[in-house]
This record gives C-alpha cells, sequence and structure tokens, in this order.
C-alpha cells in the first residue's frame, strides 16, 4: 500500500487530528437543543431535588445516620437518567438520522469518533454536575445549618461525597455514550439505560449474603457508598466503588470500540 | 443486534426476577421452595432466546453480513489482493481513480452486489446507472468503507478509503441527502464536518456560497426542501476541494434550474481533472452528463461503455412512412434492400433507409406519401431493455448465465 500512496498527502500530526475531531464533536453537542434540554432537566432535577430533600429534612427534626448520602445527595438519581439520555443521543440520534455516514465518511477512524464523542460528552457532564454538585451541597447546608444540623465542606468525607456525585453523573453519561455506540437505536439504548442501572438494584433482594455481595457491584450501590460520610463496611471502600462505578462506562465503551466498525 | 441478544435476555431475566420478588414478598408464599426458583430462572432464559428470535431474526438477514463471508476470511487474502495490484500494472496505478475489484457484498441471503469490477478514472464525469435495487448505494458505501465487503476490494487513489487521513481532502462525497442531524443549522453541519478534517471556516462559508445554501444557512436542516438538501450535501463533498467527488443520486429533487447547475458543476469539475462518479437510476440523465457509463442491475455488471459508444450502439433508428399505397411501396424499398415492417393498412417502418432515400424511392415509382418521420428509440428504452434482461438472467439458472450477465 505505500507505494501507491497518494504524492502530495500530508500526513497531520496525531495531536492535531485529534484536535480536529475533538473540535467537531464539540460544534456538534452543543449545536443540538437536546443537549439544552437534557442538561437542563439534569439542573433543574439536581437542584430542586435537593432543595426539597433539605426542607423536607429540616422540618422533620430526625437526625439521620448519614446525613449527606441520605439527604445532601438523595437528588442524585434523577439527573441520572438525564445525562444518560444525553450520552446515548450523541450516537443514535447520528444513526437515526444518517448523519453518522457523514461523520465515518469524515473521518473514517470511527474509534477516534467514538473516543472523541465520550471526552466531549464527558468533559461536558462533569463540569456540569461538579458545578451542580457543589451547588446542591451548598442549598443544602443553607437550608439545614439554620436548624443547626448542616454538615460543613470540612467534614471528614464531605469534600469527597460532593467531587463523587460530580463524577457519578459522568459516569452514567459516559455509559449512555457506550449504549448509544453499540445499540444505535435511541428507543432501546434509552431503555437499556435505566435497565442497567436499576434493574440490579431487584439483586440487593436476593437471600441475605448475596444481596449485598452482588449488589456492591451496581452503578447505584458503588455511587451511595462514594457520597456517604460513612461508607457502610459490608459494600465495597470508596476507592473500591469508585473503580466499580467507572468500570461499567470502561466496560460499555471497550464493547462499542469493538462493534463500532458494523456496517452503516 | 448480536448485541441485542445479552440486552434481551437482561431485560427478561430481570423483569422476571422482578416478578419473582414481589411473588416472594407475599406472606402465604413467601418460602417457595428452592426447585421452584431454579426452574423459574431457567425458564427465563430459552424465553429470552424465543423473544430474541422473534423480535431480531429477521433484521439479522437483512442488514449482517453472514460472519462466515466477512469476518472468517482471513485477513491476510484480503491484503494479498491490495497488495498484488501494484506488482501486476503499472506503478502507482489509481492515482486519482476509484477501483472496484471482484466486489461482492451480501446481506444475509441477498446478495447486494455480486462479483463487480469496475475503474473511474479521472478527467471525466463516469455515470454509475442501475435500476433501484440495483446495487448502487452499496457499492458507494463500500468504496467509502461505510459498509465491509463481503469479499473482493474497493480502493481509491490505490489504498482503502479508511486509510486516507483526512479524507476529505481526497475524496468528496454526497451519500444521501437526509444524512444530516435535522435539529442543526446548516451552517453549524457543515462547519462540524469541515473542522474533523482541519478545514476552516472561510472554506465553509464558500462552499455555502457555490451552492447556494448561503442565504438559508443560518435555518435546521429540517426546514429545508430535498433540493436544498442537496445542494446542501454538494457543499459538503466540495469542502476539502478534494480530486475525487462520489454522488449518490444527487439530482433527486432539485429544480430544473438546479439539475442544470449540478450537470454544470459536475462537467467543471471533471473538465479540472477530477474523478466525479456520480450514481443514478435516470439514463436520460447520465446521458447528457455522464462521459463514461457504468451499468449495474441485480449486483452484475451490465455495461462499462463510453456515453457516445453506448448512445450509437443503443439508439437504434427507424423512420414512420404512411402511405395509400403502402403495399406498392413496400415491395419498392424491399428490394432496393431495405427492413420494412406494415404496421398498418397504410403505414411501414423503415429500417436501413434514411428518409431522403425513401421519398426519391417513392417518387422514382409515383407514388405519393402522406407522411414521413425519422423516429429515434430513447435511450431510456435501451437502458430499459439492458436492465430487464439482467433480471431475466437472474430468474433463470443463475449459475449457467452469470457469464453472459456479466459481459
Amino acid at each position: 500500500m505505500t507505494a501507491t500512496d497518494a504524492p502530495g498527502a500530508t500526513a497531520p500530526s496525531i495531536s492535531s487530528r485529534a484536535h480536529d475531531v475533538l473540535t467537531s464533536e464539540w460544534t456538534k453537542l452543543r449545536s443540538v437543543r437536546s443537549t439544552v434540554w437534557t442538561l437542563l432537566i439534569a439542573a433543574i432535577t439536581a437542584i430542586s431535588g435537593s432543595l426539597i430533600m433539605a426542607a423536607a429534612a429540616a422540618g422533620d427534626g430526625k437526625q439521620p445516620l448519614d446525613p449527606v448520602a441520605s439527604i445532601y445527595f438523595a437528588w442524585l438519581e434523577y439527573p441520572v437518567l438525564a445525562v444518560g439520555v444525553l450520552g446515548v443521543l450523541t450516537f443514535t440520534s447520528e444513526f437515526s438520522t444518517g448523519q453518522i455516514r457523514t461523520t465515518f465518511t469524515a473521518v473514517p477512524r470511527r474509534r477516534s469518533v467514538l473516543s472523541a464523542k465520550a471526552a466531549v460528552v464527558g468533559a461536558t457532564t462533569l463540569v456540569l454536575a461538579e458545578t451542580l454538585s457543589f451547588a446542591a451541597f451548598f442549598l443544602s447546608e443553607a437550608i439545614l445549618s439554620r436548624h443547626h444540623r448542616g454538615v460543613s465542606l470540612g467534614h471528614p468525607g464531605a469534600l469527597r461525597a460532593v467531587i463523587a456525585a460530580g463524577v457519578c453523573l459522568c459516569a452514567v453519561a459516559l455509559l449512555g455514550v457506550a449504549l448509544g455506540a453499540i445499540i444505535r437505536h435511541t428507543a432501546g439504548a434509552v431503555v437499556a439505560l435505566p435497565t442497567l442501572i436499576y434493574l440490579p438494584l431487584v439483586l440487593l433482594s436476593l437471600p441475605a449474603p448475596w444481596g449485598t455481595r452482588i449488589g456492591k457491584f451496581t452503578t447505584l450501590m458503588a455511587s451511595y457508598q462514594l457520597v456517604s460520610l460513612h461508607p457502610q463496611a459490608d459494600l465495597l471502600s470508596p476507592i473500591l466503588s469508585l473503580l466499580v462505578l467507572l468500570a461499567w462506562p470502561a466496560a460499555g465503551l471497550l464493547l462499542a470500540a469493538a462493534l463500532i466498525s458494523k456496517d452503516t | 443486534m448480536a448485541v441485542a441478544a445479552p440486552l434481551i435476555l437482561v431485560v427478561a431475566v430481570g423483569f422476571a426476577a422482578f416478578c419473582l420478588f414481589d411473588l416472594v414478598r407475599i406472606p402465604e408464599v413467601r418460602y417457595l421452595p428452592k426447585w421452584v426458583w431454579a426452574l423459574i430462572i431457567c425458564m427465563t432464559i430459552p424465553l429470552g432466546g424465543i423473544v430474541y428470535l422473534a423480535a431480531g431474526r429477521g433484521r439479522v438477514e437483512q442488514l449482517k453480513p453472514p460472519i462466515a463471508d466477512a469476518h472468517s476470511l482471513p485477513r491476510c487474502d484480503r491484503h494479498a489482493v491490495i497488495s498484488r495490484r501494484p506488482a501486476r500494472s503499472v506503478p502507482s496505478p489509481g492515482a486519482g481513480s476509484i477501483e472496484v475489484e471482484r466486489l461482492t457484498k451480501r446481506f444475509g441471503s441477498t446478495t447486494a452486489v455480486d462479483d463487480l469490477t469496475f475503474t473511474v478514472r479521472p478527467g471525466h464525469v463516469t455515470g454509475f446507472l442501475g435500476p433501484n435495487g440495483a446495487g448502487k448505494t452499496t457499492t458507494m458505501r463500500v468504496i467509502l468503507g461505510l459498509q465491509a465487503p463481503s469479499s473482493g476490494a474497493a480502493r481509491v487513489r490505490g489504498r482503502r478509503y479508511q486509510d486516507i487521513v483526512r479524507p476529505l481532502h481526497a475524496v468528496g462525497t454526497l451519500l444521501d441527502a437526509g444524512a444530516a442531524h435535522p435539529g442543526r443549522s446548516a451552517r453549524v453541519h457543515v462547519l462540524s464536518i469541515a473542522q474533523s478534517n482541519g478545514i476552516g471556516r472561510t472554506r465553509v462559508e464558500e462552499v455555502l456560497e457555490l451552492t447556494g445554501v448561503a442565504s438559508v444557512a443560518h435555518r435546521r436542516v429540517q426546514e429545508f426542501s430535498l433540493g436544498m438538501k442537496q445542494r446542501l450535501g454538494i457543499a459538503t463533498a466540495l469542502l476539502g476541494d478534494p480530486p475525487m467527488l462520489l454522488f449518490d443520486e444527487p439530482v433527486n429533487g432539485l429544480d430544473p434550474e438546479g439539475i442544470r447547475w449540478v450537470r454544470q458543476l459536475f462537467k467543471s469539475l471533471a473538465a479540472e481533472g477530477r474523478t466525479v462518479f456520480v450514481s443514478s437510476h435516470l439514463m436520460s440523465e447520465m446521458a447528457l452528463t455522464a462521459d463514461h457509463l457504468i451499468i449495474i442491475g441485480r449486483g452484475r455488471l451490465l455495461a462499462d461503455t463510453a456515453t457516445e459508444a453506448f448512445v450509437e450502439a443503443n439508439a437504434h433508428k427507424d423512420v414512420f412512412v404512411r402511405s395509400p399505397q403502402a403495399g406498392e411501396l413496400r415491395q419498392e424499398l424491399l428490394r432496393a434492400g431495405a427492413g420494412v415492417v406494415a404496421d398498418g393498412d397504410d403505414t411501414l417502418s423503415v429500417t436501413g433507409m434514411d428518409a431522403p432515400v425513401i421519398a426519391e424511392a417513392a417518387a422514382a415509382h409515383q407514388i405519393p406519401i402522406h407522411e414521413l418521420t425519422p423516429r429515434y428509440a430513447s435511450l431510456e428504452e435501451a437502458y430499459l431493455d439492458l436492465t430487464r434482461t439482467s433480471v431475466e438472467y437472474r430468474a433463470g439458472n443463475a449459475g449457467d448465465q452469470a457469464d453472459e450477465a456479466g459481459r
């Protein structure tokens, strides 16, 4: 093949090619309304969720064992779906409209497209989710501290919990990207996403030792461990929980990378 | 769909388990024997399989190439095909050309492209003709690396399309007009594609201007008519100023003015020495636009010829004659060596003799003529005949007649 390389063809460096694909995907992400909508829904559910939870907790006067997990971040499961759908749509909207052929014709290295999309969605959701996470924490804190029941950011484990809450949302968005690339249909991927996130909860109801033995590997339990001040002893440690949490999108993206070369 | 299988399984198993837990929670049935659990869980797995088969099987045949053909073909073999070529022919055989070599593409039991071989050369507009479903789009998608060939190879400028870095600078494509996200504005759509190949905003505005989309480029693609989408597609194809262009059915939906514009655009692109490969199912359009024709039917090559040669070979003509003494005239013309068929009582169709000669012959024998009209069979008919034949070949024993159909 080398003998027939077209003369005069420039070979841009890998970093400039990565830059090209990333800017292209960033342009695509910010130019569709679904991005704005899903992120807006994520923001609304997070902020209103944290306000409602904090106000309710402030009213009932009971001090739960772990206020950070059960009050401050009790809203976490609501924006999960919104950011997940954002991830799903980055691929399925292209597959369903035929845009993907334009994309793959312009960038035939499909794995570059996959990683660029994952990077752009991951970065966007991480920035937004961390912002939301800190905002929600301070909002809840403002409400609860008036009843002298707040947990300040300086409390051991609190900062970790706040940062981890953002990482959880980012991980789900990446899982969405992977599912979109694997399933290629919006409806299928949007159904598969909560299936993967919530269905393993059923496992928690398994007879005694098995419930937590299997359950600790689910995204939700891993997230719960990460945002708790006092992680449960029978679940994984926060570090291992973080690895479990990231393993889900990692496995999904690996599978997507293997399957993305299928015909379009 | 292979991916859907485990997913459906997960859903089926999960749903069954979910129902089960609800059941178990009711006190009187709480302590189900363990074997009932085992039985139910074992039942859900084949159940998931059945659901998968029912939901997915039909699509599998449509969309997926059989694994045996696409994947188990040793990789080294495919490379052998690619690397053998330069040794066999002149060095750098495809500097500006598209080469399709023994290309076969199957979808399940359907063969969309069947042992297709042709070369598209620079400096010409090459028309790629065939009826609907002939395999034109599939061939183009394989050329562009969007689909993997079941066997054979397609090369662009001597290599696989997938191996070209920043391919928009080498090959411009319009695959289908709808291949754009409907919610994005036209300008941003083109910009996002440009950015992926390191092309700047100035060039984006240039191609939008050139294709007449600039004035509506701020609008979302879903508001565009088919014709405007075609123009937008042509704009993206021109982005990288490529030496080679592929257009799939570019005139669909264009207004007459647009069709004329596209025709001239193709001709001027070819005149600049570029390779222009245009598919169409309209012979009349290609006869006006293309210098060279590649005609396929049912995935097989039917003709690979210069347009002029095709016209000459296929545009049979005859002369329609109306005369009150048609019988006498027929005798005279037959004597003079023409081919004559009596259409009716007073009409003849004459082949092998031009109208003036017929008129002179009639005058010489004092036979009055009421009408004398030269007639040309349309290219469309020649093309229909050609493609209809391919259908007939396919209906017969394909093994015996494959070679004939291929010619």
